[in-house]
């Protein structure tokens, strides 16, 4: 409680009163219809995407419905290869959701068949080396590691 | 559907920090400056519609409530337009539409954002990576902003755009800046100066980034009968575009070479309405939202002010300055002269009629008569309004 800004006091600054103050909500969200490509991810190291049975579109992130369509999709495993279409080189701690430390890789790979990139870092490749089209592969955390949000892979070259 | 005409424009100065206002006051010095702009008092308003972005910067859900009776408005209708860097243009389309349709006779758009109550810029950018889709994205810590970069390292791979050349966007709009006592950050820099700057998100130094800043804008719109009752000479909202991506920040269909299809769409149907058939001969000025210097580069290709590819072409040659054939971002835009997020597409109107007006001093573009102000958000503009406005 001691280190909760919301708890105290007001600091005063130029004449000014400056209050300290949080936000802070937890969550148990439900993944809903979407559940399957997390547990796939967390207990099997999949990467679950869905295809329109009417079009053949295939999505990863996977999505329910075709938005093109209005029919559902059916899941399917996704290839965990596929290249590079976009990527950035992040060199600043940016927030404490952050996973790596910078410098790291950041950018979109198309997977194998898909018709939109998902975004992810790259590691184990030089930044020189980066270029669209470049394949590459997913690397999943150790089965402990793993927590079912997609920061539990990464890219790797082929 | 009524023609929508600006009667009243007003803002307070932008600056990293208003230490001496809370956000409901900075909203109250913007509409007291339009209204006297205007020649209007608060009981000519029959609507409002608050742009204010981020629930996290004013530490409230529903911050529009807490300044609506505040202005003597109470028992008046309200509503607020919250998407993301466009939430000023989505909310001058909102009121466009308010007064177009006959609803109400006269509509007061307030912008505002107090962004430096956030403990630090990391908290800060935190709140904006909960923009991110929520099942798939945001749980990578990734900002919207960093796919940015990623269009701009396109841009360069495919045109030969350089760093060099997105520094010069920089020195022109935090220099011109120099010339708007309200700007946030006027500077007097080199290409340099910018290039010696800290990398942030490679390409993009600390100075390529849009400023993060705190202050209000306000406008007031009528229809064309109610227009004659006010102050000064109506500036008329000929041409509103908006258009909508994918938020996801990877997922583009493929629309050939347009890297903000979003704003591209916008543009194109704000020229539509407006009857701009050539951008580059007829649009005197432009205040774009340069969140990063790189993009202002690519949007000067989206607006149709020059081909594919030409964008750090146009900007060398001086076109995009002050005494070009089309100036950009003559008050600083985002880098040089605020970036008050909800505000900025209000201000940015706020400005261009100001142009029009013949009333913008030193920055005074002239002969200006027809001016663009465009703003967008999300990842990589998926959202993006486009406004055409006309003396």
């Amino acid at each position: 409680m001691s280190d909760d800004p919301r708890f105290k006091p007001l600091k005063e600054q130029d004449g000014f009163a400056i209050i300290p103050d949080r936000w802070k909500i937890d969550y148990f969200a439900s993944a809903g219809e979407l559940s399957r490509f997390f547990l796939e991810l967390k207990d099997n190291a999949k990467i679950m995407g869905t295809r329109c049975p009417s079009c053949g579109s295939l999505y990863c992130w996977p999505r329910s419905w075709c938005h093109e369509c209005y029919v559902d999709c059916e899941w399917v495993e996704m290839s965990p290869r596929g290249e590079v279409v976009v990527f950035s080189r992040i060199e600043i701690n940016l927030n404490d959701l952050q996973q790596m430390q910078p410098p790291f890789i950041q950018g979109s790979v198309l997977l194998e068949g898909a018709r939109y990139p998902i975004v992810s870092f790259f590691r184990d490749v030089a930044f020189d080396d980066m270029h669209k089209g470049l394949p590459v592969k997913a690397v999943f955390l150790p089965a402990e590691e793993r927590t079912g949000r997609i920061r539990d892979f990464y890219f790797v070259p082929e | 559907m009524s023609r929508v005409a600006v009667v009243g424009v007003g803002n307070t100065p932008f600056k990293a920090r208003h230490i001496d206002k809370t956000f409901q006051r900075l909203a109250y010095e913007s509409v007291k400056s339009a209204l006297q702009d205007a020649g209007a008092a608060r009981d000519d308003v029959d609507s409002v519609v608050y742009a204010i972005y981020n629930d996290f910067f004013e530490r409230c859900a529903m911050p529009d409530l807490h300044i609506h009776y505040l202005l003597g408005l109470a028992r008046k209708p309200a509503l607020r337009v919250t998407t993301g860097g466009a939430t000023g243009g989505y909310a001058m389309r909102a009121a466009y539409a308010e007064v177009a349709s006959g609803l109400h006779d006269v509509v007061m758009v307030v912008g505002v954002e107090k962004v430096a109550d956030v403990a630090n810029v990391m908290e800060m950018i935190k709140s904006i990576t909960y923009a991110a889709d929520p099942f798939f994205e945001a749980s990578l810590g990734a900002s919207p902003a960093g796919s940015y970069g990623g269009a701009i390292l396109w841009h360069m791979e495919n045109y030969g755009t350089t760093e060099e050349d997105m520094a010069r966007v920089v020195v022109k709009n935090k220099g011109n800046a120099r010339n708007n006592p309200d700007a946030h950050s006027p500077m007097d820099i080199t290409v340099a100066d910018v290039l010696a700057s800290p990398m942030v998100i490679y390409p993009l130094k600390i100075l390529d980034h849009c400023l993060n800043s705190e202050g209000a804008a306000t406008v007031i719109l009528a229809n064309e009968e109610a227009a004659g009752r006010f102050a000064g000479k109506p500036v008329w909202m000929t041409g509103v575009g908006a258009s909508n991506e994918s938020g996801r920040q990877a997922e583009r269909d493929d629309v050939g070479d347009s890297l903000f299809p979003a704003v591209k769409a916008s543009a194109d149907r704000a020229y539509a309405m407006a009857g701009v058939s050539d951008p580059a001969g007829s649009i005197d000025l432009a205040e774009v939202y340069d969140s990063f210097s790189g993009v202002e580069i690519c949007l000067y290709e989206e607006f149709g002010f020059c081909g594919r590819g030409e964008g750090a072409r146009f900007l060398a040659d001086g076109r995009a300055s002050a005494g070009g054939s089309n100036p950009v971002n003559p008050s600083g835009g985002l880098i040089g002269g605020e970036h008050a997020i909800g505000a900025t597409g209000v201000y940015q109107v706020v400005e261009v009629v100001r142009q029009i007006r013949g009333e913008a001093g030193a920055r005074q573009v002239a002969g200006a008569r027809r001016g663009l102000a465009q703003s967008m958000g999300g990842a990589r503009g998926a959202y993006s309004v486009s406004i055409v406005l006309e003396g």
